[in-house]
């Protein structure tokens, strides 16, 4: 209750704080409203989404959502409500409400707070957050102990050098009341020391439960229309999860990922990518691959046909799965598309295939709005026959 | 010998149509303006572009009209605007964004060059150039921005960077296996997002109740190309939770799952729950369970969190029949007796 109490005064200080800022200003704000019904949930959603730009160095943004089903009953949340204050030379920022923070090694958070940023001109940055991490609407697995209000505080040191690489140290906790229910440490790198070759790594330290919770390691390099990237990745599921559950007591049982992917662009409309990657699930061996096709039907992208193949193959996970989209603008405002996809699990207990197919037609009358329509049809592991239909309709507004 | 000729004729005609389905081959009339051609036979550019030495950010676009090529071409070949094949559309939308969203002044850039426009627009003096907009580069050529870029400063240039919708070139791409790589790209770099991308962009996936799958508020859109959620995602979402466990929580909250299983009455708390878990699962001597909850604890928190917690408890605390739960290589700094959730079992209560 506490947390929705600080949650609603910070939403209101914000509000305040932005509508002051616009009372003197020139406002430039956009809006998008997108309505879905979809007879399988039994009900709908309407998201809406807006920016305003007052000054140079004040800005404020919101992504609200209502729905709800027959089952659900209806509900509202706000994913994103926040106003932005920068210091007109980039020296600093200043962000307060409801927004994601996600900087460094440890893992993104949205959390209703504030956050600050100063930059100095040698390529230092400071970021600072602290707020009360956002929860589900309402569950219904309740905790089985409250221990106080969840709040966490963290930041980021970083450092620019030679304006081709970044590095940085990160450090986060959360607390529940007395109680640290999560403390991490981070360090992350990137850099880009040519205009071929991107390298980007980041690792986070459970302190907690001392151990690597989470790794990932990049190298890219561009040749011609060729893109090739080496990729490795650790996790510990156990670490990642929050240090007052129960679920997290269960030991280091990490999952190891190490791969590559080939991008090229074989024509000026095809484009053909090729993924594979050895992986290690709690010291099972196995791997995955896939390979994707897209060509473009004309040159703004505005239609065009996919083709993917996929093999998953490690512990109980093991499938194959085939995937093709078509999308064609058949008249100036008219667009239909069709995407099929095939799933076969190697087990065959929950069905021998899952497909799925889906048509949609989409009608754009202006550059303001559109409305779509689709139909899905499916077999999946809960039922034999699935038939479902999605309407969408979506309003695009901007004003200076 | 007839066969040959008519499988070659084939082939070629295969190739030509392909050509043009790949985009090898032009289907669009228009082509690049004859800037190079112009420039070789004398024509200054500002005999075309009248006042662009004088304008300055506020003044409006220099593009010259048909009236004004028929001064010199006073017998053109038909009647169309001559903007209908001389140049692409795409190099004039091109010149309206930055005419907008650019602040720069050729009056004070033209006194430096001397009036030689190619020194920043290479392009003009190409055979076939597509593009006349000078790289960023060639701005760094004669100005010094080091601090600005330090401090992420573009406003003295950009007016705002999302609207011009220019994707990197070469940093931080978007067409590799985008949905993997962009966390790693975006920790070090997340200011760099943030030039082109607001909060929205990362709340829409990462947010705690993000309200339905993606794709679902895209139907009828463009062609997905890339995607965690994409297409018969519900369908295969435990099978690619098992194969790369910890992945869903990189977005989403421990309790995400349990409103939809509990709906579906897959969830531990819903009244219409029927046993997911295969035979086997939980024996004297264990079962199944202990080992796939240590490769993949999500998958368990996603019907037995919060108070679905007291299942394991019950067999697992201090002297009960389940032993210990934890695996080798756990260790922790908390309190057992006093924290969360060590308490649970070994507080004694």
């Amino acid at each position: 209750m506490g947390c929705k109490r600080l949650a609603t005064r910070a939403c209101v200080g914000a509000s305040s704080l932005f509508f002051a800022i616009y009372a003197h200003a020139e406002p430039t704000a956009t809006l998008r409203l997108d309505t879905l019904v979809d007879t399988q949930r039994g009900g709908g959603v309407i998201v809406i989404e807006t920016d305003m730009n007052t000054h140079s160095w004040a800005s404020a943004e919101a992504l609200v959502w209502t729905g709800g089903s027959t089952t659900t009953g209806i509900s509202a949340d706000a994913l994103a409500f926040s106003v932005r204050m920068r210091e007109p030379h980039g020296f600093g920022e200043l962000r307060i409400g409801r927004f994601l923070f996600a900087s460094g090694a440890i893992l993104p958070v949205q959390i209703d707070g504030a956050s600050a940023m100063a930059r100095a001109p040698w390529g230092t940055k400071v970021e600072l957050v602290a707020g009360v991490p956002v929860t589900a609407l309402a569950s219904s697995a309740p905790p089985i102990e409250v221990p106080g209000i969840a709040w966490l505080i963290g930041g980021r040191v970083s450092q620019l050098i030679a304006s081709r690489m970044t590095m940085g140290v990160s450090y986060m906790q959360r607390r529940e009341g007395e109680e640290v229910a999560d403390e991490e440490a981070g360090a992350d790198l990137s850099a880009a020391p040519t205009r071929w070759l991107d390298l980007a790594a980041h690792a986070a330290y459970d302190i907690t439960s001392p151990g690597l919770s989470d790794a990932v390691a990049s190298a890219a390099v561009r040749v011609g229309e060729l893109r090739f990237e080496a990729f490795a990745l650790a996790r510990s599921p156990s670490r990642l999860l929050p240090a007052t559950s129960l679920f997290s007591v269960f030991g280091d049982f990490p999952t190891q990922s190490v791969g590559g992917s080939v991008h090229w662009k074989a024509a000026p409309r095809l484009d053909l990518w090729l993924v594979g990657a050895g992986q290690t699930v709690g010291g099972v061996y196995g791997g995955n691959a896939s390979a994707r096709a897209f060509l473009k039907l004309d040159d703004r992208g505005a239609g065009g046909i996919g083709l993917e193949l996929r093999r998953q193959d490690v512990s109980t996970a093991r499938w194959t799965g085939i995937r093709a989209t078509a999308t064609k603008p058949l008249l100036k405002t008219l667009r239909c598309g069709v995407e099929l996809e095939l799933v076969i699990p190697d087990d065959s207990s929950k069905g021998v295939a899952w497909p799925w197919v889906l048509g949609s037609l989409a009608w754009r009358p202006s550059t303001r709005w559109e409305i779509a329509g689709a139909i899905e049809t499916a077999s999946t592991p809960q039922h034999e026959f699935e038939l479902n239909a999605l309407a969408r309709l979506s309003l695009f507004l901007g004003a200076k | 010998m007839r066969f040959r000729s008519t499988l070659a004729l084939l082939c070629a005609l295969a190739m030509v149509a392909c050509a043009s389905v790949l985009g090898l081959k032009r289907t669009d009339p228009s082509r690049p303006f004859e800037h190079r051609q112009h420039v070789l036979h004398g024509v200054a550019c500002t005999e075309c572009h009248a006042g662009i030495a004088t304008s300055t950010h506020d003044s409006p676009m220099h593009e010259p009209t048909t009236k004004e090529c028929k001064s010199c071409h006073q017998k053109p070949h038909d009647n169309h605007e001559c903007k209908n094949c001389h140049g692409e559309s795409s190099t004039r939308q091109e010149a309206e964004l930055i005419h907008s969203q650019l602040r720069f002044d050729h009056q004070k850039h033209m006194a430096r060059v001397h009036g030689d426009c190619a020194r920043c627009h290479e392009g003009a003096s190409a055979k076939s150039a597509s593009t006349l907009e000078p790289a960023m580069a060639t701005c760094f050529g004669c100005h010094e921005h080091q601090n600005e870029w330090n401090v992420r400063n573009c406003n003295g240039c950009h007016v705002n960077i999302a609207a011009e919708e220019t994707p990197p070139e070469s940093h931080i791409v978007h067409d590799g296996d985008f949905i993997r790589e962009h966390g790693v790209q975006a920790a070090s770099e997340s200011q760099l997002c943030a030039t082109c991308h607001d909060d929205r962009s990362c709340a829409k996936c990462h947010g705690v109740t993000v309200p339905t799958l993606p794709w679902k508020l895209g139907v009828g859109g463009p062609p997905q190309t890339t995607g965690l959620h994409l297409s018969g995602f519900r369908s295969r979402h435990s099978l690619e939770a098992r194969a790369q466990p910890g992945l869903c929580q990189s977005c989403h909250a421990e309790n995400f799952c349990v409103q939809c299983h509990t709906t579906l009455g897959v969830g531990a708390a819903s009244p219409k729950s029927r046993n997911p878990h295969p035979p086997g699962w939980i024996t004297a001597s264990g079962g199944q369970h202990g080992m796939d909850a240590r490769v993949d604890p999500m998958s368990c928190a996603g019907c037995h969190s919060g108070a679905g917690e007291q299942l394991c408890i019950g067999c697992h605390r201090v002297g009960g029949s389940g032993g210990s739960p934890h695996g080798p290589g756990f260790n922790s700094t908390k309190n057992k007796t006093r924290e969360l959730p060590c308490r649970l079992c070994h507080g004694g209560t």
